[in-house]
């Protein structure tokens, strides 16, 4: 490295020449680093600075609390959108029931939330039965909208107002109401009174 | 005995002065041996315990009260659960493993480099019985639940003074101390590794580990403590702070104990080996120092769209990928070395070990800058990718680099040929395919599960809300990493027998050659600064191209401690420009008024949590992503965490978040999970803690708790600090058990360690919803609305 003769110089055979230095037989190269190595260094340093400048510097860049936001606004249009806000009122709980779409979203709030408790399929494991006709806190269908809200049973059930969204607790109440009736593998035993049937309409 | 005279090499580039007198001097072979034995002892170890642990996430039943009952009459079963054993697992892989490796490393090449015995024959030993101590006291407190619940830093307070000692006193004094007597002018690169490697491991530590041990506290109030509490101690830092140093610390414990010293160990081991000279100076000599210098920013990419603030997120990806090259330089170092040599590859199983050792080297640094882009980051975070990436690097990197090394000592320290050549092949091959079942099928999990997690179907619903779904899909690729992790043990096996059998055969005294050298002269003269090779008459572009040339740089290389002194301003400069923002601006963690202190019973509970290592397997951090926020519930804020002493965030979700699991299930659903999750979900994979019902809960020791939590700025209203713990946490024990009872569940656990443990659950994530008083309800909206704030204004 600090003789002209090591620099660059080759030996006959096309090898690079070797430093003087010698360490317990070990001896080095005088090659030079390799050009695209510093080609893919200088490369990611000048990504770093374009990429600071567009991020935190330029209006072009969006954060991802942003495209969360954007979400937010855009999944609640396309859930709900023909609806707007919906109140936990007999009608609209039928009418949800009767949406084939709401049902399903609503099934899978369900078994992200519920089915730890209650099931997959409603029967119960150390949450009630939500498939027979006994209800022990519930007499009408908003009612259950009621319960998921603020929770029952010396909060055995909790409460879900701060956890689920409103509109999502109502057909959250409306697929827990349509499981009345069907037939679950292995159901827990019957708890409470038998209370009439949902209203048709 | 004999004489030999050591190489000299041809022509210095420098003047000596008055050359120093022969001295004649040995080498300690014996400690190296010793660092052998310990390699090959803990791999084992670490190697099994690995096993057990990934047999429990394919067979749960298995070690747990719930399966195979009558294990427990050999064994505790929690004392082996999944929480205490998978730290047990990655700290004797690092430390022990390849730890006892490097230090074998570093005393056979210093010695030689140096032309110059260890500085001390007792200091070696004292390094090395502390060191396995060390192990010992891990092996037998971290199965105790005696942990600090930072990953790779479990180990708590007396052991981390062990730690200290044995690794700045012992090692780093013998280690410096050589440089000092060396008899070699110049250091080779391998020692310049060393340096780093000594140097920011001891500030790593100190600095992560800085700790309020319960005694300490305890003695300062007045209060007695005992039993396993003697150990136990809470960091100084909280929440974000303590996340970013867990990290810093994390990232560079991969960096400078995993690579920088495997690095030397390469620089050393494989050019003597290969028997070919090092492919480039001048390119050791780059990477080196962007290496040291780059590595220590890029922490907060493990941290990526967590509560930490976007700028540290953006220095660590930045740094991260800028990492790349420099690290790629050793890879291309290595390989490049063996030009010309790749026939000997074919026939020589050492180089094929290190051949591949530097390939994965090459692959996992390639994937680090990778996995450490944001939006590649968002996939793989949690996911078993990250734990495909470090066992690339483990298996791959740090074990066949140590195996090489250990099959090249073997017959050098023994004195006698290799046992078995063709085990050693045999080994080479088994390994390999072990590593690659290991890798790929857990990269299959990783990616597998990381694409469920975010899928969502057409009607905008999770398409797999049950979590568990997500952790079933994932047992038939553990089954193929237990195949792999199997293989590669049973190699491990052969290479303990096969270096066992070459030690029995050793001569009955070895011969310890006798070397000769000159001592350093006091005055050495440095050969003339090479002149500019442009043309240019501008007298910068003169200067420029001088200092290019490096001879500086030969200069550095005979000052051991400015050389030291360099090294360690780069690493330090490099951590307070992001640890030093991290801790003074006061925008970066957003205060929100209705986030309390944990209550006494819950500050209990949160250090059973820790005990039982539950942030093993659950995340408490929930990011601002879609489909997270959709399973979890409301994203994480950072002001949600300033009392938490330790951060308990994660880094992988073999079971689902918990950050917002306060409130979600009843109190007798936690307690029934917790006796035996597979009571509730069939499919579980989570150890069963019956013992939680039965043991009792420490009522005493909660006040001290308290007070230390109060000692490092927890605000504590005075009735609890001045004696109320203890009945508080009976009162609010009393109540829960009771709902407990008319919730149907079990009767008379009131006393018990599991009603402290839902009592912290039932809170986590519950306070951003908490009522702070009426008179501030304003105020309550503006906190709890202060993580939407303007998005600018959080980008940075």
């Amino acid at each position: 490295m600090n003789s002209t003769q090591n620099h660059g110089a080759h030996s006959p055979s096309g090898q690079a020449s070797l430093m003087e230095h010698e360490y317990d037989g070990i001896r080095e190269y005088d090659n030079p680093t390799p050009g695209w190595w510093h080609a893919l260094f200088l490369a990611s340093v000048f990504f770093s600075i374009c990429y600071t400048a567009w991020y935190h510097v330029s209006p072009l860049s969006s954060s991802i609390w942003d495209k969360w936001r954007a979400s937010e606004v855009e999944e609640f249009a396309r859930i709900f959108g023909e609806f707007g806000d919906l109140e936990p009122d007999t009608p609209t709980l039928i009418k949800m029931m009767n949406d084939e779409r709401m049902m399903a979203v609503a099934q899978g709030i369900f078994q992200g939330n519920c089915a730890a408790c209650h099931a997959k399929d409603g029967g119960g494991i150390n949450g009630v039965n939500l498939t027979d006709d006994h209800y022990k806190t519930v007499k009408s269908l908003p009612d259950i909208f009621n319960v998921i809200t603020r929770g029952a049973a010396n909060g055995a059930m909790p409460a879900w107002e701060n956890m689920i969204s409103k509109n999502e607790r109502v057909i959250l109440a409306s697929y827990v109401a349509s499981l009345r009736g069907t037939k679950p593998g292995a159901a827990r035993p019957a708890e409470g009174e038998v209370i009439p049937a949902w209203p048709i309409e | 005995m004999s004489v030999q005279a050591t190489n000299e090499a041809g022509a210095l580039s420098g003047a000596e002065g008055d050359s120093g007198a022969m001295e004649r001097f040995s080498y300690d072979d014996k400690i190296v041996r010793m660092f052998v034995g310990a390699t090959i002892l803990w791999g084992v170890v670490a190697m099994l315990v690995g096993l057990i642990v990934a047999l429990q996430l394919a067979v749960p039943q298995l070690l747990n009260k719930s399966g195979f009952g009558w294990l427990t009459l050999i064994v505790n079963t929690e004392w082996i659960s999944f929480g205490r054993l998978r730290p047990l697992h990655t700290n004797a892989a690092i430390f022990a493993f390849a730890g006892n490796a490097i230090f074998a490393a570093i005393y056979y090449s210093t010695q030689r480099l140096c032309k110059a015995r260890m500085f001390s024959d007792i200091l070696g030993r004292l390094h090395f019985w502390g060191w396995q101590a060390i192990i010992v006291s891990a092996a037998l407190t971290l199965p105790l639940g005696i942990t600090q619940s930072k990953e790779y830093a479990e180990l708590e307070w007396p052991i981390d003074l062990a730690i200290a000692v044995v690794w700045v006193g012992f090692f780093g004094v013998n280690f410096f101390g050589t440089l000092v007597k060396r008899r070699e002018r110049h250091m080779y690169v391998a020692l310049w590794f060393y340096i780093a490697t000594i140097v920011t491991v001891a500030m790593l530590h100190v600095f992560n580990n800085l700790t309020l041990p319960m005694v300490i506290a305890g003695a300062i109030n007045g209060q007695s403590v005992t039993g396993a509490d003697i150990a136990k101690s809470w960091p100084v830092y909280a929440g974000v702070q303590d996340a970013f140093m867990q990290w810093w610390y994390g990232h560079n414990a991969v960096a400078f104990f995993l690579t920088t010293p495997f690095l030397g160990l390469m620089y050393y081991f494989l050019p003597k080996a290969a028997e070919k000279p090092v492919y480039s100076y001048r390119l050791s000599i780059v990477h080196f120092w962007s290496l040291v210098f780059i590595y220590i920013w890029a922490g907060p990419h493990h941290l990526h769209y967590t509560a930490l603030p976007a700028w540290a997120s953006t220095l660590g990806m930045l740094f991260s990928l800028m990492l790349w090259m420099p690290s790629w330089g050793g890879m291309i170092n290595g390989l490049l070395t063996l030009r010309g040599a790749w026939n000997k590859v074919a026939s020589d199983p050492i180089l094929k070990f290190f051949v591949v050792g530097i390939t994965f080297y090459g692959m996992s640094t390639f994937e680090g800058p990778m996995l450490s882009i944001k939006s590649i980051n968002a996939l793989t975070h949690y996911t078993d990718w990250t734990i495909a990436h470090v066992h690339g690097g483990a298996l791959g990197w740090n074990g066949f680099m140590t195996f090489g090394m250990l099959y090249w000592l073997a017959p050098r320290l023994f004195q006698t040929p290799l046992w078995s050549r063709k085990m050693m092949a045999a080994h080479f091959w088994l390994g390999t395919i072990g590593i690659v079942l290991y890798v790929l099928s857990i990269y299959a999990a990783g990616l597998t599960q990381g694409l469920m997690w975010r899928a969502f179907d057409e009607s905008g619903r999770l398409a797999y809300p049950d979590f568990v779904e997500t952790v079933t899909a994932l047992v038939p690729m553990y089954w193929v990493r237990v195949v792999g992790g199997t293989l590669y043990l049973v190699g491990m096996l052969m290479c303990g027998l096969n270096i066992g059998m070459t030690w029995a055969r050793r001569p009955k005294t070895y011969d310890v050659p006798v070397y000769e050298a000159p001592a350093l002269s006091k005055v050495y003269v440095d050969p003339p600064r090479p002149g500019s090779r442009l043309e240019a008459n501008v007298g910068l572009g003169h200067k420029a191209d001088t200092f290019i040339q490096g001879w500086w740089h030969r200069v550095w290389e005979r000052r051991p401690m400015k050389f030291t002194v360099w090294v360690f301003i780069a690493v330090a400069v490099a951590s307070l420009f992001e640890i030093i923002p991290t801790f003074l601006i006061r925008s970066n963690v957003p205060t929100i008024e209705s986030v309390k202190p944990y209550t006494p019973l819950e500050l209990a509970g949160r250090d059973i949590y820790i005990a039982e290592g539950c942030y093993n397997c659950h995340s408490q951090m929930i990011r601002p992503i879609w489909a997270e926020t959709k399973r979890y519930g409301e994203y994480s804020k950072p002001g949600e965490f300033v009392y938490d002493h330790p951060f308990q965030w994660g880094s992988r979700r073999i079971g689902p978040d918990l950050a917002r699991v306060g409130g979600k299930q009843s109190h007798d659903w936690q307690v029934r999970h917790l006796e035996d999750p597979r009571q509730l979900i069939p499919q579980s994979l989570m150890p069963a803690y019956p013992h939680l019902l039965k043991q009792d809960l420490d009522f005493a020791s909660i006040q001290a708790r308290v007070d230390a939590m109060a000692m490092l700025g927890v605000p504590y209203a005075e009735a609890v600090r001045q004696g109320g713990a203890e009945r508080l946490a009976r009162a609010q024990a009393e109540r829960i058990a009771s709902e407990l009872e008319a919730q149907g569940g079990y009767p008379g656990l009131a006393g018990k360690k599991a009603i402290a443990m839902v009592a912290y659950l039932q809170r986590l994530g519950t306070d951003i919803h908490a009522p702070v008083g009426v008179e501030e309800e304003s105020a309550t909206a503006d906190a709890s609305s202060s993580g939407e704030t303007p998005a600018k204004e959080e980008k940075r």
